[in-house]
C-alpha cells in the first residue's frame, strides 16, 4: 500500500513536470471554427461553431431545433424554474418577430425569479444551510442574509470578480458596502462542530483538531467552488495526482486562520456601516496596541484634550446623606459616623434599598453625577463589601434616581448617560446597573474585600427644586443574597470628563501634566482614552444587523472567542495533529504560474489582509482556473453536463473538457468581452442552436449508439425536473405560490426544543397551507441534519457536501412522495378548486368551500379548462382522447385526483 | 461530481439504456429502484463500477449493527482492569509526565467500576454483573477490546464511526453496503434505521445519510410504533379526499400516459424506471406493513426479546423488527440504543452508577434474544452482527462518579457470519485509558466487516471531488484474528 503511494506520488509529479496539466495552462481560446459544409451559414454562433465542429470530426449530425412551446418551457425551468403559464404560451406563440426568443430570454432574466432560481445554484455549490450540523445542530438565526445576497446579487448581474471579491474578502476590499460583508456567510456556509469548537476545554488537542478540520472546510469550500480544485487532498501528504504540495494546503489554512464562523454585525445603511466598521477596526487596533493607531498624532491630540479638559475641572464628591433609608425585603440599614450605611439582620435572596431626601445638595447648584462606595466591613462575610455568604460578592441590578416634585401626580426617573467604576467584574460592569435589565448587573468578583466605587453621570445636570424630594434606588435581583453590605452615596457638579473612573493603572497618570509622562504611562492613558471613545461612538450608533459569516470580530459565545492576531498554523506531519511542523504563512495554490503563491502580508496586518489577497489572487484575468470553472458551471445547469463533467475537479483524476477550445473560448469571452456578467453569458449560450435543438436525436437509434453519453451533442439533453422545481411549480400551478421575497426562512416543520442543544424537528406536523408553506422553494429554511424528506426524495441537497451538480435520481421514496404526501395532494386539491371556480357557472348554487371534486355538485364538466391545465405541466394542450381521460376519471373521482394524476406525469418531470 | 455515481442502470439516461438492450429492460430498471442485488446478471454491470461486486466470496449476507449512543463504558462493562480497582481515589498519573486530559471536565481521581465483573464461558471472558444475558453469550461473539477513535466529541466520532469520516457529508457504512450489494427484498429498502423511540442519535440522520452515493442508499427511517413506519406508503388522514379507488384507477390512467409518452421518445432509463416506481409503490403499500408487524410472533419469541418487560420491551421491539427485516431481504439494519443529549443514553457523564444501570437493562435481553433467535433460525450463520459505541470512557472521574469521553481505547464485538466466536483481540493499558496492544480503528474495524462482506474496502470507492472515496479514507486493515 505505501509503496503504492510513492509510486502513485512519483508519477504524479513526474507528470506534473513533464506536461502541463490543461487546467493550469493560461486561456488558450481556439479560433472559432469554420464550418466546412456550404449548407451552414457564413457567421455561426461563436458556440454553434465549436460544438458542430467536433460532431463532424465525430460523423454526427446536430437535431433539429426544438418546437417552440418546448423551447418556452426551458427557458422558464432554466432560468426562473417556474414553468411558463398557459397566457405565456399564447403571448409567445402568437409573437412571430425574429426576436421573440431573444425577447423572452431578456424578460426571463429581468424577473426576479431569475435571482431566486440561480442563488440556488450556488446555494448547493457552496453547502448552504442554517444549522451547524454535527450533535449540536443548533439553529444559526441570521443565516439567510447571505441566500438574500445571492438573490440580489444574481438579479443585479455582479460581475463575476466582484463576487469572488465579495465573498472571501467583501470587508476588506468593498468596506463601505454593506452586502460585501453579507457575502462572506459562503465562507461560513458550511458545517460546524460547535462541540469541540465552543464548548469542549479549550486546551485540549480535539480543540485544535477542531480548528484545522473547521478551516478544510472553508479552504476546501473556496477552492472547490472558484478554482475546480481539490486542495483538501493535500491535507496529509502532497497531493497524489495533482501538483498541490502539502505547504500549499496549509499556506491556505493559514488564509483563514483569523477568521471563525459566528454571527457578525453589519448595517444596512451604508453610512452607518462604513462608520461601525471603522470604529471596530479602530477597537480591534487599540486591543492588539497597534502603535498605527495608538501613536498617530491625532490620537496624541485627542488624549491631550481629553486629559486637559479633565484636570480642568476639579472634582469635590459631597456626602448625600439620605434621611430615610429602607430595605424592601426586610433587611436592616443602619447609618454609621463616616456616613455610610451598613445592611445586617435577616438575608434576604434579594433586596431593593430605597434612600430619600429633600432634593439639593449643600453647595452645590446642580447635580451632575452620583457616586457610589461599597466599603469592607468586619460584620460582612469575607469583609464584603457584597452579603454573598460564599465571597462577600454583590450584584447591583439597576440603579434609578427619582425626583419627586411637589404637588406633581408621579415621580420622574432621572436619566443615566454613563456608568464607570474603579473595578468591574468580567461580563457584570457598572453599565449593566443602568442598561434596564434587571437580569444584568455591577459585580466586584473576585475581588472582594476591598472598596469599590460606581459613578453614575446624569444625562442632563439635575437642579434642585425647593419642595422636592430625591429618592435613590438601588435594585439587587440577581439571587442568591448578592446585595451590598456597606456603602456611601456623595454627588458632584463635575462634568463626566472629570468624574469618570478610571483604571488603578491609570488613575494616578491622567492627573498630573502629560508633558511629564513616559511612554507607557502615554500608552495606557491612550489605549484608555481611545477604548473609551469608541465605546460610547459604537453605543451611539442605531442597533445593527447580524449575519452568519466568518468573523475576526464579534461577541465571544461561551469559549468561542474572536482571536486579535490570525492563529499560527503548523504544517502537520500526515496530516496529525500531534505531528506539526514548520509555521506556514498565508498563500495559495503554486500551480498558478502567472501568479505569486505566497502573499506578502505585513507582520500586525489584520487577518483579513490575507483573504483581500487570495480573493485578488481568484479573481485575477491571468488564474485560468477561474474562469474555466465558472462558464463550465453555467454550461453545466443550461445542459445538463459539463464540458468538463467534475466541475469541481479540473484536476487530474477529473475529466478533460470535452471541447478545450470552446471552453477556452468561453472562458477569455466571458472575463474580456461579457466583464464577467452572467447574463450575458446566459444569453450566448441559450441563443446558440445547440441549445434550441431538441432532445430527439437525428436518425436516433446509431447517433445515440454512437454517443450514448451525449457528449458531443448531437442533441439537447432531456433533464429532470429538481426539486424546487417540482415544489415552486405546484405551487404555481395550483395557484398558491406567494412570491414574497427575501428575510428568514420559512420553517416547514414544527419546531420544540430538543433534549439538549439540537431542536425537535418534525415536518410531519407542518400545515403546508399555512403562510409559511407557500413561498419558493429556495426561501425554506434549511435544517441540516434533518433535511426536509419530501424534498430529500427529488434529491435536494442537505447542506452537508458541496454539490456543484444535483442527482436527478429515480426512486420509490420519490414515487411515494410525490404521489401521497400531504404536500402534493393539497397542491392537487388547490389547483382542481381553481379550475372549477374557472368552470362553475355564474349562477352556480353551490356552498362555498365545498370539498372540490367530491361531490362534482354545480360543475359544468364541460367548461374544464382541460386544454390550460395540460400546458401549465405538459406545455401542450390535452389531445382529445387525454381529453376524454381526464374528463372521464375527474367526472368519477374528482377533479383533485385528476390534478395528482398530472402532477406526477412524467411529462411534466422531465422537460424534453 | 463524478462521472456516474449512480449504480448499474440507473445511470444518465440512454447511455445504460442502449448498454442494457437485451438484457431485460424491465427487470434491470426494477433493480435500480431498489438498488437490488444484481450479482446473478454480471453482464449489465457499468464496467466502471465493476468494484461494486463482492469482491472474493462472502461470509455474511446482511449486516445488524446495535449501536449504543453516546460513548458505551468500556472498562464498566467489558474491560476488566484490576488496576482501577487498586488504585481508586488516587490521582490518575499515567507516569513519564503524560498530559492528561479530558474533553469536558477536569481529570478527577481514579474511579473504579461500581459493579462486579466476572468471567464466563469457555472463553473466559470478563462481562459486568449489569449484563447477565450477553454474559451467556459471550462464547459466540469477538470482541474488539482496543479501539481506537480520533476524537473526543459526539459529533465527529459518530460521524467517524458511522461514515469513516470526522466530517458530514459521507455516506453512512449501511450506504455503502446497499450501494455494493444492493437490497434482497423486492419490497423493502435495503438500509433500514432503527432510532430509539426517545429520538434520534447525535447528528441525526448525518449518521445515516447517502453522502455522494445515490438517495436509494440512504438508511431509511423507519418510527417503530409509527401508523405508517416507511414515510408517505399512503395518503395521510388529513386529505380524506383520497380514496382507494381513485388511488387505483388513477395509478391506470398515470401509467398509460407515461407508458404513451416513453413509446414516444428516444429511449430513456429514468422513464421507464418511473413507471416501475409506481408500480411498486403500489405493491409496498400492500406488503410492507407486514414485515413492521410483530403480532405474528410468538409469545415465547416476544418474551425471548423482553418485551414483556417495560424497561427493555423498545429496544426489544427493534430487535425484533430487525430479525423480521433481515428475513425479508434487507440488507443492512441499523439499531440505535439511546437519543442524542445529555440524559437516558449511553454518555455517563455524571453518575456511572446510575446512569449506566438503565441502559443495560433496557438492551441486555433483547440483544442476547436476537442473538439465541438468530442462532436458532440458521440466520446467524450469514448475518454479521455489530455492537459498537462512537467511543469509551475514561478510567478517572468527572466530578465525583461520572466518566468523561475517551477515543483512547473503547470496546466493541461481533458475532455471526464468518466471526470467530470466543475471541478477544487487542488489549488497552492498564487503566483502560488507552489503547496498547493490537489496536482496532474505525477503518480497521469498517475493512474487517466489509471483507466478511466479501468486499475489499480498498476496492469499494467511488470517484468523489478529485479522490477516490472509501469508507476507510486511505486506512484500515482486516483484523484477521476475528475471522472465522
Amino acid at each position: 500500500m505505501r509503496l503504492l503511494t510513492i509510486l502513485l506520488t512519483w508519477t504524479g509529479l513526474a507528470l506534473a513536470a513533464s506536461e502541463p496539466h490543461w487546467a493550469y495552462a493560461p486561456l488558450r481560446p481556439g479560433p472559432v471554427p469554420v464550418a466546412a459544409p456550404a449548407s451552414e451559414p457564413a457567421n455561426p454562433h461563436p458556440v454553434d461553431a465549436f460544438i458542430r465542429s467536433a460532431l463532424t470530426a465525430q460523423g454526427l449530425e446536430p437535431a433539429p431545433e426544438a418546437d417552440r412551446s418546448t423551447l418556452l418551457r426551458r427557458l422558464h425551468w432554466d432560468l426562473v424554474g417556474l414553468p411558463p403559464s398557459p397566457e405565456d404560451h399564447r403571448r409567445f406563440l402568437a409573437d412571430a418577430g425574429p426576436l421573440a426568443y431573444e425577447r423572452e430570454i431578456d424578460r426571463l432574466l429581468a424577473s426576479p425569479r431569475y435571482g431566486e432560481r440561480w442563488a440556488r445554484h450556488w446555494m448547493d455549490a457552496v453547502h448552504f444551510a442554517e444549522t451547524h450540523g454535527h450533535d449540536q445542530d443548533r439553529i444559526r438565526e441570521q443565516a439567510w442574509p447571505y441566500r438574500d445576497y445571492l438573490v440580489a446579487a444574481f438579479n443585479s448581474d455582479r460581475p463575476y470578480a466582484r463576487f469572488i471579491e465579495e465573498q472571501v474578502a467583501g470587508d476588506v476590499l468593498h468596506a463601505g458596502r454593506p452586502e460585501a460583508t453579507v457575502a462572506l456567510g459562503m465562507i461560513a456556509a458550511g458545517p460546524w462542530d460547535e462541540s469541540s469548537l465552543r464548548d469542549i476545554r479549550e486546551d485540549t488537542l480535539d480543540r485544535q483538531l477542531g480548528r484545522y478540520v473547521d478551516r478544510d472546510d472553508m479552504i476546501g469550500t473556496v477552492m472547490s467552488v472558484f478554482n475546480s480544485t481539490t486542495v483538501q487532498c493535500a491535507r496529509c501528504h502532497d497531493h497524489k495526482f495533482d501538483p498541490i504540495p502539502q505547504a500549499d494546503y496549509y499556506a491556505l489554512q493559514a488564509v483563514f486562520s483569523g477568521v471563525e464562523r459566528a454571527h457578525r454585525v453589519f448595517d444596512q445603511d451604508p453610512s452607518v456601516h462604513a462608520r461601525r466598521q471603522r470604529w471596530m477596526r479602530e477597537r480591534r487596533q487599540a486591543e492588539r496596541g497597534d502603535p498605527r493607531l495608538l501613536e498617530a498624532p491625532a490620537t496624541r491630540a485627542e488624549v491631550t484634550r481629553w486629559v486637559r479638559e479633565r484636570q480642568s475641572h476639579p472634582v469635590r464628591w459631597i456626602p448625600w446623606d439620605p434621611q430615610t433609608f429602607l430595605s424592601a425585603a426586610g433587611a436592616g440599614l443602619a447609618r454609621l459616623p463616616d456616613g455610610s450605611l451598613r445592611a445586617g439582620g435577616l438575608l434576604p435572596e434579594r433586596d431593593t434599598y430605597t434612600l430619600t431626601r429633600p432634593a439639593g445638595v449643600q453647595s452645590l447648584r446642580a447635580v451632575r453625577a452620583v457616586q457610589l462606595e461599597v466599603l469592607p466591613d468586619e460584620s460582612l462575610p469575607h469583609l464584603g463589601p457584597g452579603r454573598n455568604p460564599q465571597n462577600g460578592n454583590l450584584h447591583l441590578s439597576e440603579i434609578e434616581l427619582w425626583v419627586f416634585r411637589a404637588g406633581a401626580p408621579e415621580a420622574q426617573r432621572v436619566r443615566w448617560a454613563r456608568a464607570s467604576a474603579s473595578f468591574d467584574q468580567d461580563g457584570w460592569t457598572a453599565a449593566h446597573a443602568i442598561d434596564g435589565q434587571e437580569k444584568t448587573a455591577w459585580g466586584i468578583h473576585p475581588q472582594e474585600g476591598q472598596a469599590h466605587r460606581a459613578v453614575f453621570e446624569l444625562a442632563e445636570p439635575l437642579e434642585a427644586k425647593p419642595g422636592d424630594q430625591w429618592s435613590l434606588v438601588l435594585r439587587q435581583a440577581h439571587g442568591g443574597s448578592h446585595l451590598i453590605g456597606r456603602f456611601r452615596v456623595s454627588m458632584t457638579d463635575a462634568p463626566g470628563s472629570a468624574t469618570r473612573v478610571v483604571p488603578p493603572d491609570i488613575a494616578g497618570v491622567v492627573d498630573r501634566d502629560p508633558a511629564g509622562w513616559t511612554d507607557d504611562e502615554r500608552r495606557r492613558v491612550t489605549w484608555f482614552v481611545v477604548r473609551e471613545r469608541l465605546r460610547e461612538q459604537l453605543a451611539a450608533l442605531p442597533a445593527p444587523s447580524r449575519v452568519y459569516a466568518a468573523a475576526s470580530d464579534f461577541e465571544p459565545d461561551a469559549s468561542l472567542k474572536p482571536s486579535l492576531e490570525p492563529r499560527v498554523v503548523h504544517r502537520l506531519n500526515r496530516g496529525e495533529i500531534t505531528q506539526p511542523r514548520e509555521v506556514v504563512g498565508p498563500g495559495t495554490l503554486s500551480l498558478v504560474e502567472a501568479l505569486p503563491a505566497r502573499f506578502d502580508v505585513p507582520p500586525g496586518a489584520e487577518e483579513g489582509a490575507r483573504r483581500a489577497a487570495l480573493a485578488r489572487w481568484l479573481a485575477h484575468p491571468d488564474n485560468p482556473l477561474t474562469w474555466r470553472s465558472i462558464v463550465n458551471r453555467v454550461w453545466l445547469h443550461h445542459f445538463g453536463r459539463g464540458l468538463v463533467n467534475t466541475p469541481n475537479d479540473f484536476g487530474r483524476m477529473g475529466e478533460r473538457p470535452s471541447h478545450p477550445g470552446l471552453l477556452d473560448w468561453l472562458a477569455v469571452w466571458f472575463r474580456d468581452e461579457a466583464g464577467g456578467s452572467m447574463k450575458a453569458l446566459h444569453r450566448l449560450l441559450l441563443t446558440s442552436a445547440t441549445y434550441r435543438q431538441c432532445s430527439q436525436a437525428r436518425g436516433s437509434g446509431a447517433a445515440l449508439a454512437a454517443d450514448p453519453d451525449n457528449r458531443w451533442l448531437g442533441r439537447m439533453n432531456r433533464l429532470r425536473l429538481d426539486a424546487e422545481c417540482v415544489r415552486d411549480g405546484m405551487l404555481r400551478i395550483s395557484g398558491r405560490l406567494d412570491l414574497r421575497m427575501g428575510g428568514p426562512g420559512d420553517r416547514n416543520f414544527d419546531l420544540k426544543p430538543g433534549i439538549h442543544v439540537t431542536p425537535k424537528v418534525d415536518y410531519g406536523l407542518f400545515d403546508s397551507d399555512g403562510p409559511e408553506g407557500r413561498r419558493r422553494s429556495v426561501y425554506r429554511f434549511l435544517f441540516r441534519t434533518l433535511p426536509d424528506p419530501w424534498m430529500e426524495a427529488l434529491d435536494c441537497p442537505a447542506g452537508d457536501q458541496l454539490v456543484p451538480a444535483r442527482d436527478n435520481s429515480v426512486t420509490l421514496q420519490q414515487a411515494l412522495a410525490l404521489w401521497n404526501h400531504e404536500f402534493s395532494l393539497r397542491q392537487a386539491g388547490h389547483w382542481a378548486r381553481a379550475l372549477e371556480s374557472e368552470a362553475r357557472p355564474a349562477f352556480s348554487t353551490s356552498p362555498p368551500g365545498a370539498s372540490p371534486g367530491s361531490s362534482g355538485a354545480g360543475i359544468d364538466w364541460d367548461r374544464i379548462d382541460w386544454a390550460g391545465a395540460t400546458l401549465w405541466v405538459w406545455g401542450r394542450p390535452a389531445s382529445e382522447p387525454e381529453r376524454r381521460e381526464l374528463d372521464q376519471h375527474a367526472r368519477r373521482h374528482g377533479l383533485a385526483s385528476a390534478c395528482r394524476l398530472l402532477f406526477n406525469s412524467n411529462e411534466f418531470l422531465f422537460v424534453p | 461530481m463524478t462521472p456516474d455515481p449512480r449504480p448499474p442502470g440507473m445511470g444518465s439516461s440512454r447511455r445504460d439504456f442502449v448498454r442494457q438492450l437485451g438484457a431485460g429492460f424491465g427487470a434491470v430498471a426494477l433493480g435500480q429502484l431498489l438498488a437490488r442485488d444484481q450479482r446473478d446478471q454480471p453482464g449489465r454491470l457499468d464496467p466502471k463500477l465493476l468494484g461494486r461486486r463482492p469482491h472474493h466470496p462472502p461470509r455474511a449476507r446482511r449486516v445488524i449493527q446495535l449501536f449504543m449512543n453516546g460513548g458505551a463504558s468500556q472498562m464498566d462493562l467489558f474491560d476488566h482492569k484490576p488496576e482501577l480497582f487498586r488504585r481508586a481515589g488516587q490521582p490518575f498519573d499515567p507516569g513519564a509526565g503524560v498530559r492528561v486530559e479530558a474533553p469536558t471536565s477536569e481529570p478527577g481521581k481514579v474511579l473504579k467500576p461500581p459493579f462486579p465483573m466476572r468471567q464466563h464461558g469457555q472463553s473466559g471472558r470478563w462481562v459486568s454483573d449489569l449484563l447477565p444475558h450477553l454474559a451467556g453469550c459471550v462464547d459466540d461473539l469477538a470482541f474488539l477490546m482496543a479501539m481506537r477513535s480520533r476524537t473526543n466529541v459526539h459529533g465527529p466520532a459518530s460521524y467517524l464511526m458511522n461514515t469513516g469520516s470526522l466530517l458530514p457529508g459521507f455516506p453512512a457504512f449501511g450506504a455503502w453496503v446497499s450501494y455494493a450489494l444492493g437490497s434482497e427484498a423486492d419490497n423493502l429498502p435495503g438500509f433500514v434505521v432503527l432510532p430509539d423511540t426517545k429520538g434520534l442519535p447525535y447528528n441525526q440522520r448525518g449518521n445515516f445519510s447517502a453522502g455522494f452515493l445515490p438517495v436509494a442508499h440512504q438508511g431509511t427511517l423507519v418510527q417503530a410504533g409509527a401508523a405508517s413506519p416507511i414515510p408517505f406508503l399512503s395518503p395521510p388522514a388529513s386529505v380524506p379526499s383520497v380514496t382507494t379507488a381513485a388511488s387505483r384507477e388513477g395509478l391506470e390512467l398515470l401509467q398509460r400516459w407515461n407508458q404513451r409518452h416513453l413509446e414516444a421518445q428516444d429511449p430513456d432509463s429514468r422513464l421507464e424506471a418511473r413507471i416501475q416506481a409506481y408500480e411498486l409503490a403500489a405493491r409496498m403499500q400492500l406488503s410492507a406493513p407486514e414485515a413492521f408487524d410483530l403480532a405474528a410472533e410468538t409469545p415465547a419469541t416476544r418474551r425471548l426479546y423482553g418485551l414483556e418487560r417495560a424497561s427493555s420491551e423498545d429496544f426489544g421491539r427493534r430487535c425484533l423488527m430487525a430479525r423480521r427485516l433481515i428475513e425479508r431481504g434487507v440488507r443492512f439494519v441499523q439499531v440505535w440504543s439511546g437519543a442524542g443529549g445529555p440524559t437516558g443514553n449511553w454518555d455517563n457523564h455524571g453518575n456511572i452508577a446510575k446512569e449506566l444501570p438503565p441502559m443495560c437493562l433496557a438492551t441486555d435481553q433483547p440483544i442476547a434474544g436476537l442473538l439465541h433467535d438468530l442462532k436458532a433460525r440458521g440466520l446467524l450463520e450469514d448475518t454479521l452482527v455489530l455492537w459498537n459505541t462512537e467511543f469509551g470512557r475514561m478510567p478517572f472521574a468527572q466530578s465525583s462518579e461520572g466518566r468523561d469521553h475517551n477515543g483512547g481505547t473503547f470496546v466493541g464485538w461481533m458475532a455471526g457470519a464468518g466471526v470467530r466466536p470466543g475471541v478477544a483481540h487487542g488489549e488497552s493499558d492498564e487503566w483502560s485509558w488507552k489503547a496498547a496492544r493490537d489496536v482496532t480503528t474505525t477503518y480497521d474495524f469498517h475493512a474487517t466487516a466489509l471483507h466478511l462482506l466479501g468486499l475489499d474496502h480498498e476496492r469499494l470507492n467511488l470517484l468523489h471531488q478529485g479522490a477516490n472515496r472509501r469508507l476507510t479514507d486511505v486506512h484500515g486493515e482486516v483484523i484477521r484474528a476475528v475471522l472465522a
